[in-house]
């Protein structure tokens, strides 16, 4: 009884497809524009270098995703990257193992997706003021770190590090974009064909029903969270890596980025709804306008303009196309 | 003079005709019941009425002039209004509010209030509601917030006033005052469509009916000439034996399944103790508030409980949240469906499998195959109607809702299945189906216990009857002892001491 018909109509029946199709499309209008605009848009250097661009967004979208999709928030996104970028740079800094210092940051990333998850599941507080209390917090501890400086150089030891999180390739793909592809994988997996996926996209949707159905309703938006604070905590990692130093202000709105590129992807705010899918598009259409639009030589004030009308855009497009044409689909039958 | 004429009307969904050429013609200070099972097209022809969506062919007269409402506020200003089952009013605003919410009397740019409070006096009083327009609304009771909604629909022109299911939500009593309301309503000129699937209300104020199945028109007849049998052969297409299967040959076993001891619950000041035995059908009767939900949600960990114990063979269990419920055997299909039962953005088949995921999984890992399985399986058992299993749960009737609910628990195949009100909202054909359902899992040696607002149904189906009577056991009644006077009496008897 399943979906059948050619192939098309069965991509279209993947529930959230339509929505990623129709943004994909996007994308590629997205391309073919900067491409005109600028013709080294398409190099592969370019191409090399914005897919590596793509990569924190992706990540911090697959967190805010994972949360969305349960009818939540994590405003502490951005926090959990600078205080993971600040703590991992403190302690090789001062000398810890590299690997020791990765291990110690992910754990205390870990924490605080704990602790949010425990205050919005346990203790029944709005996830907006919850996330936005953690928020802060782990911007102060990425601030106390290092005793309110930015750390020195992490050295010539943490090479082997710096490799692994960026500048390292295999196959001539930077590690980066490799370690996304796969973290990529393993949480589609987690969301889309294990219980505890089913378990998010049941509380998200209706968590009442979800209870009486004997889902633990707390332990699914616990699971949520950290997962967002280690997707979070790994971009930190590569923030690291990357200018080989910690940045106490790391990741510095990067809650609302993830917000976006879940939103343009098809991610509802209102929980439920969403593919990752949708968020890798979603974050390579912020990308792409990033760095497109820095090619054809905008300001970056004209940037920001640009990409948050297109926050709005898209997600109006998405309410217009679902109450219009394929409302068809999806109206009662009676 | 017919007031509203409905010609030839048509609207179809991909996979599905829900109205094929539907005449219907309601005369001035006519009542006329629109009858049909849920998915017969009852609500898409009133939907097409009301202007929430356009039909595909056919035409509809108003007062002889062409009619056809874009929005549904094109219907409301040519005097189409209707009572929904559910309501939408404002709990916090005061009945005037509501009654005049979209044309509140100005003054200047301020609301006239004096003003305000006149009218909707005049209006409350044309259908004796005996409130001050100026009470808030939630401090209504569901009876009177109903009138609130005829207020509101009468308070503008109204010509032809659609009630649906107005009755599924009312006590005896209270339907007794709507049906006063709608004679005098008659009486004024108003013509009235009423959808109810009580037969016996329709005789109490109907004048014609016209019985829909499959979207089509199988007959309009006038009341008086019709009899409930005849009617329900042309709703279910076949006639129906008897109202309720029951059979001596199945009865109850000695052991007993499932025991609750002295269970306390905040909602209640009294203690409940009974015992649930292997193969029986046990109800629960009461009036509205005597806490039968409540012992329910309570027994099934969705509330918290007080104190008491619970014992499933005999053993003492543990059981603090409904997860703890569903694996210790039990299930809860909830009244309301829509936001209890299912999870309505979710496709059928995962709703099917929501309640039993480890039995469509391996390792964590979904079991694709057998969900598809599963869910196949239920639709064919319960003929849901559904263009395939992954329909989203939203865009089902009523009745296939009600039985993808029942689909989920049957999958997850609990020894002891607590219903609360399982057959309310849905067609005679449909309830037939459900209690079939339920002698074939007491047949299966599991334990039932059925809550129900219609006692004649649980006469019916039921091996005893337990009758709550403000928080209390106040009476247990044997099938073979099975009266009304009886079982009403129990339930009155902690009233009226």
């Amino acid at each position: 009884m399943e979906a059948r018909g050619n192939p098309i109509k069965r991509l279209f029946a993947i529930r959230g497809m339509g929505q990623v199709l129709t943004v994909t499309l996007g994308l590629i209008v997205l391309c073919i524009v900067f491409s005109f605009l600028n013709p080294l848009f398409l190099s592969g250097r370019n191409i090399a270098n914005l897919s590596r661009q793509i990569v924190p967004i992706l990540l911090v979208g697959i967190s805010q995703s994972y949360v969305l999709i349960t009818g939540n928030i994590d405003l502490s996104i951005g926090s959990v990257l600078g205080m993971s970028c600040m703590i991992s740079a403190t302690l090789m800094t001062k000398g810890v193992g590299p690997w020791l210092s990765v291990a110690l940051t992910v754990v205390s990333c870990l924490v605080i997706g704990l602790i949010n998850g425990v205050l919005v599941a346990k203790c029944k507080l709005p996830p907006f003021i919850a996330t936005l209390g953690t928020m802060t917090i782990a911007r102060g501890i990425a601030q106390i770190a290092n005793n309110n400086y930015n750390t020195d150089a992490i050295g010539d030891a943490a090479q082997g590090f710096r490799d692994f999180f960026y500048y390292g390739r295999v196959l001539g793909i930077y590690s980066p974009v490799i370690l996304a592809a796969a973290l990529w994988l393993v949480f589609n997996f987690l969301l889309g064909r294990t219980r505890t996926g089913r378990h998010i996209y049941a509380v998200g949707s209706n968590i009442e029903a979800s209870r009486l159905s004997g889902v633990n309703v707390n332990r699914t938006v616990i699971i949520a969270y950290l997962v967002s604070a280690f997707c979070a905590g790994v971009v930190g990692l590569m923030t690291t890596a990357t200018s080989g130093m910690g940045a106490m202000d790391a990741g510095n709105m990067y809650e609302m980025y993830a917000v976006a590129a879940s939103v343009i992807g098809g991610v509802s705010t209102l929980g439920g709804q969403g593919i990752l899918l949708g968020t890798v598009i979603g974050a390579a259409i912020w990308s792409v306008l990033q760095n497109g639009l820095q090619f054809a030589g905008a300001p970056v004030a004209i940037r920001n303009i640009v990409i948050g009308s297109i926050v709005i855009v898209s997600v109006l497009l998405d309410i217009v196309i679902r109450s219009g044409r394929w409302s068809f689909r999806s109206k009662k039958i009676s | 003079m017919a007031v509203l004429e409905i010609n030839k009307l048509s609207k179809s969904y991909p996979g599905v005709q829900a109205l094929a050429a539907v005449d219907l013609t309601v005369e001035r200070g006519e009542c006329h019941a629109l009858l049909g099972e849920n998915g017969a097209g009852k609500s898409t022809l009133i939907k097409a009425v009301c202007g929430f969506h356009r039909p595909d062919s056919g035409a509809m007269f108003l007062d002889g002039e062409r009619y056809s409402p874009l929005t549904p506020h094109d219907a409301m200003a040519a005097g189409i209004r209707v009572v929904y089952q559910e309501f939408n009013l404002l709990s916090f605003l005061s009945i005037a509010e509501n009654v005049f919410f979209d044309r509140l009397p100005r003054k200047g740019p301020f609301v006239d209030y004096p003003k305000l409070y006149r009218d909707a006096e005049a209006v409350l009083e044309r259908i004796g509601l005996r409130a001050s327009p100026r009470t808030p609304v939630e401090f209504l009771g569901v009876a009177q917030m109903q009138m609130v909604e005829i207020a509101k629909a009468l308070s503008g022109e109204c010509k032809v006033l659609i009630f649906d299911e107005p009755t599924a939500t009312l006590s005896p009593k209270d339907s007794g005052r709507l049906f006063e309301i709608i004679r005098q309503l008659k009486s004024e000129g108003i013509a009235i469509i009423y959808i109810s699937h009580h037969l016996n209300e329709i005789y109490e104020i109907a004048d014609r009916l016209t019985v829909l199945r499959n979207g089509e028109v199988i007959g309009v007849r006038d009341v008086a000439d019709a009899g409930i049998p005849e009617i329900v052969k042309m709703m279910v297409g076949r006639s129906m034996e008897a109202e309720y299967p029951f059979s001596e040959k199945v009865g109850p076993k000695n052991r007993v399944i499932f025991e609750a001891r002295n269970l306390r619950f905040k909602a209640s000041a009294h203690e409940v103790s009974f015992a649930l035995r292997e193969g029986e059908l046990l109800g629960i009767s009461g009036l509205v508030g005597s806490k039968r939900t409540e012992t329910l949600r309570a027994i099934f960990g969705a509330d918290p409980k007080q104190g008491g114990d619970l014992f499933i063979h005999g053993e003492r269990v543990e059981i603090n949240t409904p997860r703890d419920a569903v694996r210790a055997g039990l299930s809860l299909l909830t009244e309301d469906r829509k936001s209890q039962g299912l999870i309505l953005a979710l496709p059928l088949s995962q709703n099917v499998t929501m309640a039993a995921l480890d039995k469509a999984s391996a390792h964590g890992f979904m079991n694709r195959r057998e969900e598809l399985r599963a869910t196949g399986q239920y639709v064919d058992e319960l003929s849901i109607k559904t263009p395939s299993t992954e329909q989203l749960c939203r865009n089902l009737s009523g009745g296939n809702q009600q039985k993808a609910v029942l689909a989920k628990w049957l999958y997850r195949d609990s020894r002891i299945i607590l219903f609360d009100e399982p057959t309310r909202g849905i067609d005679v054909g449909a309830k037939y189906e459900i209690y079939l359902l339920l002698w074939d899992l007491v047949a299966k040696g599991k334990g039932v216990l059925i809550v129900s607002s219609d006692l004649n149904e649980l006469m019916g189906v039921c091996h005893r009857i337990l009758v709550f009577s403000n928080g209390k056991i106040a009476g247990e009644v044997e099938r073979k002892d099975f009266s009304q006077e009886r079982i009403l009496g129990y339930a009155y008897r902690e009233y009226i001491r």
